[in-house]
């Protein structure tokens, strides 16, 4: 008989033995788990709901408009942008390429170009567009009115000037003739 | 611009409440009217002149034929023309030209102009342009702005304001908005 025979035929006569005593342990064991694993359940909830008063209560609210508010924090953020080191880092941002490599990776994007032709097609885009042109032509429009009414005045006092004549006289007022 | 007042046709009756003043339109706001109209008929004839050109190129006609349909095209832009301007002035009075200007032709005591009336103003605008344009420099010199045409017709030219055309655009993209979406019309402001 070999020795791997031998090892077999004795765990062989121990594995009865050794399952009834992990049944055991488990049996003993399992009020001892069941408690836990109920006491860590409750925890649990009592954690979540813990920070769902927190999230949904006025306290966290004025907490952070008050940090916001506050002189020192403003004062620390100020500092912090004015600082060296955040002149730096931004400076190392732009020389170490990253920003250039985004664009460039950005601008090679299909899907880039794809929704701005999206954006451009869109009702509300080429309707502002044609409203932009249509408030150009009204200017247009206005300026040309101004000025060929000032041309009509200008026109009428040259050519009475001409004959010698005085500027129109004012005629009574007529009710009917009012435009519709 | 100098806003003259209402022109009367008679006296104005003793008692009645002013009119509102009624601002007459000179000579150079009715050139450019005349202008911009002038352009579209223009462009309108010249499409059709050079599809009617080309369908004859393809077909074998004979000379005096042609010499025929010339003159029916001559006459048929006359009386286009004339229609152009005769029924814009007996339906709206505004040609699109005087719609860009905002200007209006209406009679005397400020009615619409009727048709036949119109017609005549059209003939009237011929004969005031054949002694070298004399008959509008009576536009210069008229108390009411009115011109050899004008006098013929009983007619004279005011000021229209109206809304512009991104106005109109904008209220029926507006509309069409509303509609679309089952809201109640805005109320105007």
């Amino acid at each position: 008989m070999t020795d791997d025979e031998r090892a077999r035929s004795r765990s062989g006569v121990l594995s009865p033995v050794i399952g009834l005593g992990t049944r055991a342990a488990t049996a003993t064991l399992r009020p001892v788990v069941g408690v836990v694993e109920s006491a860590a359940g409750a925890g649990l909830r009592l954690q979540r709901r813990a920070v769902d008063r927190v999230l949904e209560s006025d306290e966290l609210e004025r907490v952070v408009i008050v940090a916001v508010n506050s002189v020192h924090i403003q004062d620390a953020f100020r500092l912090a942008l004015e600082s060296d080191g955040a002149a730096k880092l931004v400076d190392n941002l732009f020389d170490s390429g990253l920003i250039d490599r985004l664009f460039e990776r950005l601008l090679e994007s299909e899907a880039l170009w794809h929704l701005i032709d999206e954006i451009a097609a869109s009702p509300a885009v080429t309707a502002a567009i044609s409203q932009q042109g249509l408030g150009f032509a009204d200017q247009v429009g206005d300026d040309v009115r101004a000025r060929s009414r000032k041309a009509d005045d200008w026109m009428e006092r040259a050519a009475r000037r001409l004959i010698g004549r005085g500027p129109t006289k004012a005629i009574p007022a007529e009710p009917d003739a009012s435009t519709p | 611009m100098t806003s003259l007042p209402v022109a009367a046709v008679g006296d104005a009756a003793v008692g009645t409440p002013p009119a509102p003043a009624v601002g007459y339109v000179g000579l150079a706001t009715r050139i450019v009217s005349f202008t911009i109209d002038a352009a579209l008929i223009t462009f309108v004839d010249i499409i059709i002149g050079v599809g009617a050109a080309l369908i004859l190129s393809l077909l074998h006609i004979p000379h005096d034929l042609r010499v025929v349909l010339a003159a029916i095209g001559a006459a048929a832009y006359i009386v286009g023309s004339i229609a152009y301007f005769a029924i814009f002035w007996a339906t709206t009075g505004q040609t699109p030209g005087a719609r860009v200007m905002q200007i209006r032709v209406l009679t005397s005591d400020g009615a619409r102009v009727k048709p036949r009336w119109a017609i005549l103003r059209c003939i009237g605008v011929v004969l005031a342009a054949l002694p070298l344009f004399a008959g509008f420099a009576l536009i210069l010199f008229d108390s009411r702005r009115r011109g050899f045409q004008d006098v013929l017709a009983r007619t004279v030219v005011v000021d229209a304001p109206g809304p512009s055309i991104a106005d109109v655009s904008r209220a029926k993209k507006r509309a069409i908005y509303e509609a679309s979406r089952g809201l109640p019309p805005a109320s105007p402001e």
